[in-house]
This record gives structure tokens, C-alpha cells and sequence, in this order.
């Protein structure tokens, strides 16, 4: 027997510059350098305060919810693009339930999970075992929940009920402590319900990944199917649950917009599907599959929150600049994320030839 | 000898629609014993190995495995009773850490999550106890074919494995890590598992196993101690023709005044590989020897354009030409048939024809397409003069055997007439009568004034057809030597001292 080598001790450095880690530092090392600038530029009217800084989430929550589902069906190697139409037939069920037919909108909330999930589960099983590409099926899926839209209702229909508007008033004030008694922040800053989900599902989110061998599956899916079932990995069942889940993030998602904006309306959230994927890409995920971090996600919404902010901070340009930098911001992070595999590759075949 | 095997297959049938792929094929395989599963293409062996876990269901016989008769319906079935394989691709994910691909779908856990530290912690002891102390935190993209090799091995005995299934596991490997993989390989013996050894290297057989089996055309040949069996018997054996047949082929004859083909100067690529000054005569075979990254390949990819030159001078037939790019090469009547098969040679679903047609097409350029006519001609000529075994020319290149589809890249260039074909590695992973015929053909080509650069790391046969063998080293010619002088010591010696008999860099 070969003797046993002492537990190496490894630096703090090579623990943390692992090359699966770059496109996360990418983003993190951005959005800190933009927020570098907006507090150079606008730091003396408050782009700095916390109230600035909460507000990025805020206003952007209902897309991290649906993000986070959506960076664990992009590191399976899939899409989902039925998101905001699952969202939004949540937000329509709730409505029409609670304001047109008058049941409590818990129960309401609950038919939207069983039709949001079971249409997840569905497309995952499409996938997996009818072998239809995932950007075809959930088209369909997309196609499908909006239609079903339309069919609640054309128009949009508001709610009103105590325990929504209990939930949609809910806040949670930032205070300091000043002479004895607690006292709230100025300017004021606080979390809403909807951040509070946020921040739970992305560590949720987190926990999946790093901490269960579901989430572990899914990476090894991601990184090579065919591998993953020769290892014996469950392979039909974790891709029916990845979309199973994505679904349960689009209700969840759903009805953090109803919360916003208290009334559910067929053409809600168009388009938002792309939203999702852009801050789960832009936080680090490939497309390709195999790798992806939530911690990547957060910061993938916060930087995508953190450019209209400085656009309504500079107060002269117009908000579709936002959409052209964002558009700027993705397409930057693709090629980075080009350039971080074929480095990678390149690596690895002089690494072969060496030795 | 223990009194009863491990593994006992008895009677093996198994039929495909048209073909008896296995008739009444008996293998056993005993603890602590390498056995060697021997045979041509084709000649049954994954197909015993698949009925053995469960990718293939037979049609009679039985399987006794531990003194108990079992049927697995599923590669998982037959792994969960402890026989694991490791296929010839490297079956893992690319994205995890090498400690994570050992123990994915298995991790241990620690109050409900996965114990990330249990999980690196056993994972170094068993990368360690194969002699690899590498960080298992890197994902394994990180590491060479061997590294991983190694780790998909690791998975497999470390679900306490009875039986080891390795299907070509050296086809991709150097020999100090050939070598590597023999001493885990006995260290497991010695531990009293059972192991299944399938390779083409004659060689290694004799060097690791204890005993072989013999396949031919679906039946059994027989079983034998490894002691008792030279080379030249189980060749024969395998392929049920007399050797001498086969291997009676002669070096092609080079007229001393035949013009120079091929001349380099100085040709190089700074940080890649410099000063391959090369001459070469019409007609003449000249070999690269050295070990794998000696920069072999790297020479071949310059001269063709693969890696363009930034300096030096290539002169063809005695014209300077300036190549920049494949098709540069390909215009100057030069073909090159690429080392890794898979990924540079076959486009794995188009058809023969088209595979063939390809080079050709290149070269006339894209605004003369070959007709459909001239390709089926083209095609059809190419598999009856390379006998490439088809029913017809439409099939995917995909589905063809190693050797077919090694004979197909070599009609892809033959039909492009090249004046210099060079040929990186075209016997690795192919078995020994197909093998022959690539080189008979390489010889045939020679006789026929094409020049043939051929890159191997069999010696052997570099030295049986070579007329002159450049022996590599670190990117550098280290020796040069006539094939007809030379013997595997000499060539031994060269690429391991280098510096000899004159030659110079």
C-alpha cells in the first residue's frame, strides 16, 4: 500500500480562484464596478443609501423568483420559456377565483399550484421521455398558458381581499438604534413580502444545488446526459422535477406581481420569460448546461436592476437605454463566457500535452 | 486455481436480425485474475460483455455469477451487483470535481445535506491509493484522458466491485500511463477482483493478463493461460489466417533519383514548434516516431496548415508555397488524416458517400460540385478497392466499425490524388486485420509515387513499413534512422537518449 499523504492544506487563494467560479466573479466584479460609478457619479443624491440599494430587488423580485427556477432548468441544459405565462395565469386564476367567483384566495392560490406545477412536470416528461427539445415544448407551454388566459378573461380584473392586501402591505423597516429606542432609517428602507420570497427562494435555490443530491444531479445532467445515466443517476426523474419546480417558481413568481400590481390581466408579464433567463445568464449560467451558481442569479437581478436605477438617477435619458444596456450587458457575458470555455479547452490540451 | 470461477457464461446466443452475433460462447473469469477478452471487430466481444450487463438480452445460455445464476436487465442491475465497466470514452461529467464524479448519485450525507468534506476527504485516499495525488476539488475537465481514465475507475471499484469490466481503456493513453493503469490494475487483482481486459495492443495483454479468450466471428476459439500462448499463436488465432499472409509486407521502393517531394526549412511557429527542416523523396514513407506530445502531430498540423507557420519556407514538388490554411494544403495536393478519429475525421452523420466526397469538394471549391453521379462513383470505387465492409454507401459513417471508418477518412483523401499524405496515427484502436490492410494500402499508395508521412506509436510497425523514421522528442528531431537499419531497441534508445548515430536537430 502506498503510504497515505498528509491532508494537504489548501491556500485560501486556490480554495476560491477555481476556474468554475470565473463568470460568477465576472458578474459580481461588475456590478460592483457599476455601482462603483453610479455612487461616484450620483452619490451626493442618494444612489448610495440602502433605500436605493433595496429598491433594485424590489422592484425586480417577481423576475428573481422566476430566475431562480430558471438557472436550474438552464444547468440542466434546457430552457424554459412557459415562465411568464405560467406566472400570469397564476395571477389571472387568483383574480377571477377570489374577485369573480368569491372563494378565499388561499384556495385559489392552491389550483394555481397544481396547474403551474402539473404543467412543469408535464413539459419535463415531454421532454425527457418524447424526446421534444425543451425550446419547442415549452413554447407550447407558453402558447398554452396564455391562451388559457384570454379564456379566464380579456379584461384585466383587480382583487381586493383582506389577506392580499394584508400580504401587499407588509413591511419590514431597517432601524438603527439611537438613544434607547429603535428608530427607522432615513431615508426609509424596507422588505416587502416579495423580497422576503426572493431571498428565501434563492437560498432555497442555493441549498438544492450545493446540498442535495437532486441538485447535484442536475449539474451532472447538465455536464454530459449520457454520462449521468450510465452512472445510474436518475436522470427522468430529476429533469421532471427541474421543470416540476420551475413551474412551482413561476405560481410563486406570479403571485409576487399580483401582490404589485393587485389585479391579474391577460397580457401580463409578456415577454418576461427572456427577463428570467437574462439574470440567470447574465449571472454566470451557461446555456450550454452543466454550470450555473444562485449565488450568480442574485446578482445577475441585481445587476440587471442596478442600470435603470442609474438611468432614472441621471434623469435625462430615456428608459429604453435600459433595455439597449441590458441587451449590451447579455451580450458581453455571452462572449465572456465563450472566452472562459475555450480558455478552459486550451488548458486542458496543453495540460495533456505536458505530461 | 480456486475450484469455482467468479463468473461463469455458459452457452452464450445471442441473434441479431440477419447475423448470429454470439453462437454457444462459454467465458469465465475466476477472483483475482485479468482476463484478456480477445478478437477482432466484429468478432462478438461487446457483444458478450453487454449481454453481461444487461445491454443486450441473450437468447440462451446462462450467467453464474458467485455461484448464483443471475439475468441483468439493465446496466444498473448489473452494477448494483457488483460488476462495473469502464467504457473506452470516458463516461463522466466534465463540469464536476473529480471527487464529485466518483460519488455522485452516492454521496455520503451529513444531517439531511451532502458532506461535501467525507466526500473530498475519500475521494483524495482513493485517488492516492492509485498513485495520483491531485487536487479532487478541480473539475475534471481540468485533467488529461489518463487523469480521468483513473477517476472513472475509482467509481467503479469503489462500489465494492466484483467484477471490473474495462473496455479499451488504453486506447487513448501513453505508455507511462499504460503503465499506471497495469498497477492498479494488479493491486486490485491482488485484492481478489475479478477483471475483464478488452484492447487491440498485443503487448499489453501479455504483459498484464493471466489468462485470454479468444473470440472469432461470433464463436468461441478457445481460453489460455497467457504462459502458454506466443504472440504470433494468438494472432493467428484471433484472425484464423496464417500470419505470414498478413503481415508479408514489403517497404516501398524508392528510386534514389526520384525528385524531392516535400522540403521545410526552418519552418516553424514561435512558442508552438520551430526549425522542422524536413526533405522527402516521390514516393517514400517516412515515419514519426516518439511519445505522445512530442510534437509529432504538432509537425504534421504545420506542414498542412492546421497550425499556420509564421516562419520558414515549405517547398512542394520544388515549388515555395505559402500555406496558411488547411485548404491552402489541400490546394497543393496534400492530405491529412488527423489523429483523433471522432473529433477531426468523421462527420458521424453523413453518409460514407458524402464523407468521402468531402475533401475533394473542398478542393474544387464550392461553386463545382461533384454530381450525385461522380460521388456514388466515387464512393463505390473507394469501398470495393478498400474493401470498407457496407451493405451500400449511403449508410452513416457513425455505424461503422473503428477500421471502416478509418479506411473512409483514407479514401476521403485518396480521392483528393494528394502528392503528400500524412497519416497521424491511423492503426490506434483498430484491430489487427484491418490494422494490416492500412498499411498495405499505405504501402500500395507509396508504390504508386505518393509520399506518405505516417505517425505511430507502435514501433513495430513504424519500423516494419517506414523508409526513414524521424524520431521526436520535446517538439525537437532528436535522431533519424534508414527503416530498413533500425530495430525497436535502436528506435528505443533514440527516443528515450536521443542524439545518436549523427543525427542532427
Amino acid at each position: 500500500m502506498p503510504e497515505r499523504i498528509p491532508e494537504q492544506r489548501q491556500s485560501f487563494a486556490s480554495r476560491f480562484l477555481k476556474p468554475q467560479y470565473v463568470m460568477v466573479y465576472a458578474t459580481v466584479g461588475i456590478f460592483i464596478l457599476i455601482y462603483i460609478y453610479g455612487a461616484v457619479r450620483f452619490g451626493s443624491i442618494g444612489f448610495t443609501t440602502l433605500r436605493t440599494f433595496i429598491n433594485m430587488f424590489k422592484d425586480n423580485a417577481y423576475y428573481g423568483i422566476s430566475a431562480v427556477g430558471m438557472t436550474l432548468v438552464l444547468i440542466t441544459g434546457g430552457i424554459d420559456l412557459s415562465v411568464a405565462s405560467v406566472a400570469c395565469l397564476t395571477g389571472m386564476i387568483v383574480a377571477y377565483g377570489t374577485t369573480v367567483l368569491g372563494f378565499h384566495p388561499a384556495v385559489c392560490m392552491l389550483v394555481a399550484l397544481i396547474v403551474g406545477v402539473g404543467l412543469g412536470v408535464l413539459q419535463g416528461a415531454a421532454i425527457h421521455y418524447l424526446n421534444v427539445p425543451p425550446f419547442i415544448t415549452t413554447l407550447a407551454g407558453n402558447f398554452l398558458a396564455r391562451g388559457v388566459c384570454s379564456l379566464i378573461s380579456r379584461e384585466s380584473i383587480s382583487v381586493s381581499h383582506p389577506m392580499i392586501d394584508a400580504l401587499a402591505g407588509w413591511k419590514w423597516y431597517f432601524k438603527k438604534y439611537v438613544d434607547g429606542e429603535w428608530v427607522k432609517i432615513k431615508p426609509i428602507a424596507f422588505i416587502n413580502v416579495n423580497l422576503f420570497v426572493f431571498i428565501v427562494m434563492i437560498i432555497i435555490g442555493t441549498i438544492i444545488l450545493q446540498k442535495t443530491k437532486f441538485g447535484r444531479n442536475i449539474y451532472a445532467i447538465g455536464g454530459n446526459e449520457q454520462s449521468a445515466k450510465l452512472m445510474g443517476l436518475p436522470v427522468a426523474k430529476t429533469k421532471i422535477m427541474v421543470y416540476g419546480f420551475n413551474g412551482l417558481c413561476s405560481v410563486i413568481a406570479g403571485f409576487a406581481y399580483l401582490l404589485e400590481v393587485k389585479s391579474g390581466w391577460n397580457l401580463a408579464l409578456n415577454g418576461g420569460e427572456l427577463e428570467a433567463i437574462t439574470c440567470a445568464v447574465i449571472g454566470g449560467t451557461l446555456l450550454t448546461g452543466g454550470v450555473g451558481y444562485m449565488v450568480g442569479t442574485l446578482f445577475g437581478v441585481l445587476l440587471k436592476s442596478v442600470i435603470p436605477a442609474l438611468i432614472t438617477f441621471n434623469g435625462n435619458l430615456l428608459s429604453w437605454w435600459g433595455k439597449i444596456a441590458t441587451g449590451g450587458l447579455l451580450a458581453l457575458f455571452i462572449v465572456i463566457q465563450r472566452i472562459v470555455v475555450t480558455t478552459s479547452e486550451r488548458n486542458k490540451s496543453k495540460k495533456k500535452e505536458a505530461t | 486455481m480456486p475450484d469455482h470461477s467468479l463468473l461463469e457464461m455458459k452457452g452464450i446466443e445471442i441473434e441479431f436480425p440477419g447475423v448470429k452475433a454470439l453462437d454457444k460462447v462459454d467465458f469465465s473469469v475466476n477472483a483475482g485474475e485479468i482476463h484478456a477478452l480477445l478478437g477482432e471487430n466484429g468478432a462478438g466481444k461487446s457483444t458478450l460483455i453487454k449481454c453481461l450487463t444487461g445491454v443486450h438480452h441473450m437468447d440462451a445460455g446462462t450467467i453464474l455469477f458467485d455461484g448464483k445464476e443471475i439475468r441483468p436487465t439493465s446496466p444498473q442491475e448489473a452494477f448494483s451487483m457488483g460488476i462495473s465497466t469502464v467504457y473506452q470514452e470516458i463516461n463522466l461529467c466534465p463540469n464536476l470535481t473529480v471527487a464529485e464524479n466518483i460519488f455522485v448519485g452516492r454521496q455520503p450525507m451529513k444531517g439531511g445535506m451532502i458532506n461535501w468534506k467525507e466526500i473530498n476527504r475519500r475521494a483524495k485516499e482513493l485517488m492516492s491509493r492509485f498513485h495520483m495525488d491531485i487536487d479532487v476539488t478541480r473539475p475534471l475537465n481540468n485533467y488529461s484522458t489518463a487523469i480521468q481514465q483513473m477517476v472513472s475507475i475509482a467509481r467503479a471499484v469503489d462500489i465494492d466491485a466484483k467484477i471490473l469490466i474495462l473496455d479499451e481503456p488504453t486506447s487513448s493513453l501513453d505508455d507511462n500511463e499504460v503503465q499506471l493503469l497495469f498497477n492498479v490494475m494488479r493491486e486490485l487483482k491482488a485484492e481478489g477482483m475479478g477483471i475483464i481486459f478488452i484492447t487491440h495492443f498485443l503487448d499489453q495483454i501479455f504483459a498484464v493478463s493471466d489468462r485470454m479468450t479468444i473470440l472469432r466471428n461470433g464463436t468461441l476459439v478457445g481460453t489460455y493461460n497467457t504462459t502458454d500462448i506466443t504472440k504470433l499463436q494468438l494472432v493467428t488465432l484471433m484472425i484464423g489466417k496464417d500470419i505470414d499472409v498478413i503481415f508479408n509486407l514489403k517497404r516501398a521502393h524508392v528510386d534514389p533519383n526520384a525528385p524531392e517531394m516535400l522540403r521545410t526549412e526552418n519552418l516553424g511557429t514561435p512558442g508552438q514548434i520551430q526549425n522542422v527542416n524536413l526533405s522527402m523523396k516521390k514516393g517514400e514513407l517516412l515515419g514519426f516516431a516518439g511519445l505522445l506530445g512530442s510534437g509529432r502531430t504538432e509537425t504534421a498540423e504545420l506542414i498542412f496548415g492546421a497550425v499556420p507557420a509564421t516562419e520558414g519556407t515549405e517547398d512542394i514538388n520544388g515549388k515555395r508555397v505559402s500555406i496558411k490554411k488547411p485548404l491552402d494544403a489541400i490546394k497543393a495536393k496534400l492530405a491529412f488524416c488527423p489523429e483523433d478519429r471522432k473529433r477531426d475525421g468523421i462527420i458521424g452523420d453523413l453518409s460514407i458517400r458524402e464523407n468521402i466526397a468531402l475533401a475533394l469538394q473542398a478542393r474544387r471549391g464550392f461553386l463545382h460540385p461533384i454530381s450525385r453521379q461522380e460521388q456514388n462513383e466515387l464512393a463505390d470505387k473507394y469501398i470495393k478497392l478498400l474493401s470498407i465492409a457496407t451493405p451500400d454507401a449511403e449508410k452513416k459513417i457513425g455505424d461503422l466499425s473503428g477500421g471502416n471508418q478509418q479506411k473512409v477518412i483514407l479514401a476521403r483523401w485518396m480521392a483528393t490524388q494528394p502528392d503528400l499524405l500524412i497519416l497521424d496515427e491511423p492503426t490506434r484502436g483498430i484491430d489487427v486485420g484491418a490494422k494490416a490492410e492500412i498499411q498495405r494500402l499505405m504501402l500500395e499508395m507509396c508504390n504508386d509515387g505518393v509520399s506518405v508521412i505516417f505517425i505511430s506509436s507502435e514501433l513495430e510497425e513504424i519500423i516494419r513499413c517506414s523508409n526513414r523514421i524521424i524520431v521526436m522528442r520535446d517538439g525537437k528531431k532528436v535522431g533519424e534512422v534508414k527503416g530498413e537499419e533500425c530495430t525497436q531497441q535502436t528506435l528505443l534508445s533514440i527516443i528515450a537518449e536521443g542524439e545518436q548515430e549523427g543525427a542532427s536537430a
